[in-house]
């Protein structure tokens, strides 16, 4: 029975396989061309073919060489960064920048466990009318501070 | 002598007070904006362009250098306090300026940078003065297969500096390679892996990128910890590197300095190269080489330095071909021509007060930084003294900003977020960035010289190294991969990598 002995290498491996074979599922429409008149599918198959092989042998790896265990991770922080960032793209262009960073900034505090409210709403407000200041009246920067547009 | 002259004629319309106002202020800015975590030189260039449209064209391109070389060392500075590489160049100064600031040598750190920056500024502007027409010379017989081959070495320079894994790290570059072929191949005007979405038809923008994979994925990474193990909870001691760091920082400053002013000519990244391939020069040369990775001063003082010079003669490919050799070469070009300043050899020839002055105003510039940045330096150590919990929140909107800013796109955010999971995973396997990163750089380039190539030698590999320079940089890159395969230098890297 086949025993995972590198977590690490293995799923790394596995990661690139994946990427490789998406790109020459992808990729397959791309005209393939001749070594010396390329078209736009030669190099991006070539390198997804090396790709997979460089993953196939790194599974191989994973499975026949003892190595480092996957550390083992948390979801508060990396849900509450993710969800930060995503909302500041939703938001951004519906309710202008100051009402954005406030969301942002609260939304981003509670990947911390360490969250204190009272500082992360002050926090909040002193980021939107810095991001304002700096953004908007200093950089010129192209965004309304204040919208409403659903 | 001539050069002389030239200079002279140079400062003479660079130094006016107005000028040098406007360089001071371009300065400050360009540092201001830098140093904010996650905004890059590429992001902070693009965001004081519009303050020098009104200006002349020679003030304009004064404050420019100002705000490049200000923006320049504010990546470093974000670099080695929090971990945030602004672009590839200072990518190698995270892994020894970061350690050093956990070290409690953040101050250090920072002097070194700026001292080393501003003598490898100097020596690279008289490099340019004195070498421009000669040099321009020799960039101009590179053809692809020669660019083709350098790029070959810096992606091998890459692979020897990851940490860990080797095999990891050639994956990581072919990845790398691939993602920079997302976007329209001009050659064929198809576009590739683009899902039809507008934004990716010129490629997958830099900026959220390297925010995603360094800035994000170490925050999520900091995160986990807890508080005591962080990296942001150490005290800070003095300011001023110790006389045993100026022992080492001196020599390896002159090295980079030398590296980074010929690398810097190549056209091609020569900044990126000229950091990765003085980082590994000190390394080798270094009796303590075990202390690489872990905060050792020549690998702050040699890159930055190598670095800066490089930023600096990367100008002489700009300036006597046209091409710009950086994306933040590109984002000058665009801000030269908004100017009326067509780059190229006519410059030389047509507008030479415009020129040197040009080369006048980098030194300036350079002096600026130093005048405004050691008097700083404290202020910008006083940043790692706030609690992690409020530090971080403002990272987070600054990069989201900065994502959004270059293009007003909510899909590069939106794709932030994701490049951000990609880069927590890759870290959590042990797959190290960097080198994925400047595959992505590369990978465009390296195409087009590849296609180019093989249409010269009518599909024969041969004329790799029929070429005599394309030879010597393969020889050179298999040098390299030599030196990785040997098994003494495999323990030592091994050790050298050990956190």
């Amino acid at each position: 029975m086949l025993r995972v002995k590198s977590p690490q290498d293995f799923w790394a491996g596995v990661l690139f396989i994946c990427f490789g074979a998406l790109a020459l599922y992808l990729g397959q429409s791309y005209a393939f061309g001749t070594v010396t008149r390329m078209g736009p599918g030669f190099l991006p198959t070539v390198l997804a073919w090396i790709v997979v092989g460089l993953g196939a042998i790194i599974v191989v790896r994973g499975l026949a060489v003892d190595g480092t265990a996957i550390a083992r991770g948390q979801l508060r922080p990396q849900f509450f960064i993710l969800l930060a960032i995503v909302l500041f793209g939703l938001l951004i262009e519906r309710v202008g920048l100051a009402p954005t960073i406030f969301i942002v900034t609260l939304v981003a505090s509670l990947a911390s466990t360490e969250i204190r409210w009272k500082e992360a709403v002050a926090l909040g407000i002193g980021a939107s009318v810095f991001s304002v200041l700096l953004f908007i009246k200093l950089l010129g920067q192209a965004m309304p501070a204040w919208t409403w547009s659903f | 002598m001539d050069m002389f002259a030239n200079l002279a004629t140079g400062f003479g319309a660079a130094i006016t007070p107005a000028n040098l106002l406007f360089c001071l202020i371009g300065c400050l800015l360009g540092t201001l904006i830098g140093v904010l975590p996650g905004i890059g030189p590429i992001a902070t260039i693009a965001m004081l362009l519009p303050i020098t449209f009104g200006l002349d064209p020679l003030s304009s391109l004064i404050m420019l250098a100002g705000i490049y070389y200000g923006a320049q060392y504010g990546g470093s500075t974000t670099a080695i306090l929090v971990n945030l590489p602004g672009e590839t160049s200072s990518v190698i100064t995270c892994i020894d300026g970061y350690q050093m600031a956990r070290r409690g040598r953040a101050g250090a750190a920072l002097t070194i940078a700026a001292l080393g920056s501003f003598f490898a500024g100097c020596v690279g502007t008289i490099v340019i003065a004195a070498f421009a027409p000669v040099l321009a010379g020799f960039a101009e017989k590179f053809r692809s297969p020669e660019y083709f081959s350098l790029m070959l070495f810096g992606l091998v320079a890459a692979v020897v500096l990851a940490h860990g894994s080797v095999i990891k790290a050639v994956a990581m570059v072919i990845l790398g390679l691939l993602f920079g072929l997302v976007g329209t191949d001009t050659q064929a005007g198809v576009t590739r892996f683009t899902f039809g979405v507008s934004e990716l038809y010129d490629g997958i923008d830099f900026v959220p990128l390297a925010m995603g994979l360094f800035g994000f994925a170490e925050m999520m990474g900091n995160l986990e910890k807890r508080a005591e193990d962080r990296s942001q909870t150490q005290k800070i001691e003095s300011l001023w590197p110790t006389r045993e760091e100026a022992k080492l920082a001196v020599p390896a400053a002159l090295r980079g300095t030398l590296i980074g002013s010929f690398l810097g000519i190549l056209p091609g990244g020569g900044a990126v190269l000229a950091s990765f391939a003085s980082y590994t020069l000190e390394k080798k040369i270094s009796k303590s080489r075990a202390m690489f990775g872990k905060g050792a001063v020549e690998g702050v003082a040699g890159p930055e330095s190598a670095n800066n010079a490089g930023a600096q003669t990367s100008f002489i490919p700009l300036l006597t071909l046209g091409i710009p050799s950086t994306p933040v070469m590109a984002v000058m070009v665009g801000a030269m021509m908004i100017q009326g300043i067509a780059p190229g050899t006519a410059l030389l020839t047509e507008r030479p007060t415009l020129f040197w002055g040009m080369i006048a105003s980098m030194w300036v510039g350079n002096l600026m930084l130093v005048i405004i940045n050691l008097p700083l330096i404290g202020l910008w150590v006083a940043l790692l003294k706030v609690p992690y919990r409020l530090l971080f929140p403002c990272i987070l909107i600054l990069c989201c900003v900065g994502a959004y800013a270059v293009s007003s796109s909510t899909f590069l955010v939106i794709m932030m977020a994701g490049i951000a999971l990609l880069g927590y995973t890759f870290n959590k396997l042990g797959c190290e960035c960097a080198p994925f990163l400047l595959g992505f750089v590369l990978g465009p380039l390296m195409e087009e010289n590849l296609r180019r190539s093989m249409v010269l030698s009518f599909g024969s590999p041969s004329i790799f190294v029929e070429r005599p320079i394309s030879l010597v940089l393969l020889l050179m890159s298999a040098a390299l991969i030599a030196i990785i395969v040997l098994p003494s230098f495999r323990k030592t890297r091994e050790d050298a990598f050990q956190e």
